[in-house]
């Protein structure tokens, strides 16, 4: 199985985490990405609604799972194929919260353009456009790395793929970095 | 999608397809069949914009959604990114809305439309 271990700077994750908990958990109880539900059935809407915001929760966690006491002592998070997918998913949510709520003053092209000079911004702005782009590092490093694997989808308990890959990368980032935006 | 939310779909859905087929039809099931027809004519799944996902990670969605070829999934991201949108499936309501779910799952802001729509 491919795996992938990130060594992350204790000092620089570490005060991001009250953040990411923050919007995690108004997360809990709201869909984070804009939706538009007009042309389902009404009786329907809320069966969408909560298995959406269902599957948002159980990303978060997984997310925030990450940073749990070992984290606090060798720095290190690790991507498979497991959790992938899930990862990834979760990434883009606190991402989409972020940018609607504590980036909100900052325009689409601004970010989108990826030249935003962190000492330039307002010091609330800071943590918040830091946070946003240290979950898009780690979403590009896994689609960089276990993009097949999550076409592929997670392992089930005692299958193992022919195709799968048993190396086993490192990568260390500080979370800093920016991406291009579709 | 899981089945748990595909089955009120396809509950609601039987009865109107078994409506609107006798020689003389009144205005009450012309009424009653006009969703029927909706639910079976060209629905189309489009994906909008934002400002957040990138590029790749769109790629990666449509790939695991569709199943598209890396080119015909960087086309589509291509045209969200540039117009603003991009129709990405159409055809049965039902598996419409399987696919604007599964958009939706990953964070993609996907509506679903049909030519009434416009």
């Amino acid at each position: 199985m491919k795996r992938i271990e990130v060594k992350l700077s204790l000092s620089v994750v570490a005060p991001l985490l009250d953040l990411m908990k923050a919007s995690s958990d108004v997360l809990e109880a709201q869909i984070a990405a804009p939706l538009t539900l007009d042309d389902i059935d009404a009786d329907f809407r809320d069966d969408w609604k909560a298995e959406l915001l269902q599957g948002q929760q159980e990303e978060l966690h997984a997310l925030m799972g990450l940073f749990d006491s070992d984290f606090f002592v060798n720095g290190v998070v690790a991507f498979d194929e497991d959790n992938a997918e899930i990862i990834v998913r979760a990434c883009s949510a606190l991402r989409l919260r972020l940018r609607r709520h504590d980036l909100k003053v900052l325009g689409d092209e601004q970010l989108e353009s990826g030249g935003v000079e962190l000492e330039s911004l307002p010091a609330p702005l800071q943590k918040p456009y830091m946070c946003y782009v240290f979950l898009g590092t780690i979403q590009e490093l896994i689609i960089q790395h276990l993009d097949a694997a999550i076409l592929r989808g997670p392992s089930e308990p005692g299958v193992e793929f022919e195709a799968a890959e048993d190396d086993e990368g490192d990568e260390e980032i500080g979370g800093d970095g920016e991406d291009e935006k579709g | 999608m899981t089945r748990a939310l595909a089955t009120p779909t396809m509950a609601a859905a039987e009865p109107r397809l078994a409506g609107g087929t006798a020689p003389a039809v009144s205005p009450a099931e012309v009424e009653r069949t006009k969703p029927a027809l909706s639910a079976q004519g060209p629905w189309r799944v489009v994906v909008l914009n934002d400002p957040v996902n990138s590029m790749s990670y769109v790629v990666l969605v449509f790939r695991k959604v569709f199943g598209f070829s890396e080119p015909v999934a960087r086309k589509h991201m291509l045209e969200v990114h540039e117009q603003g949108r991009s129709i990405v499936w159409s055809g049965l309501r039902e598996q419409a809305e399987l696919y604007a779910f599964a958009l939706q799952q990953w964070h993609l802001t996907a509506i679903l439309e049909t030519d009434e729509t416009h």
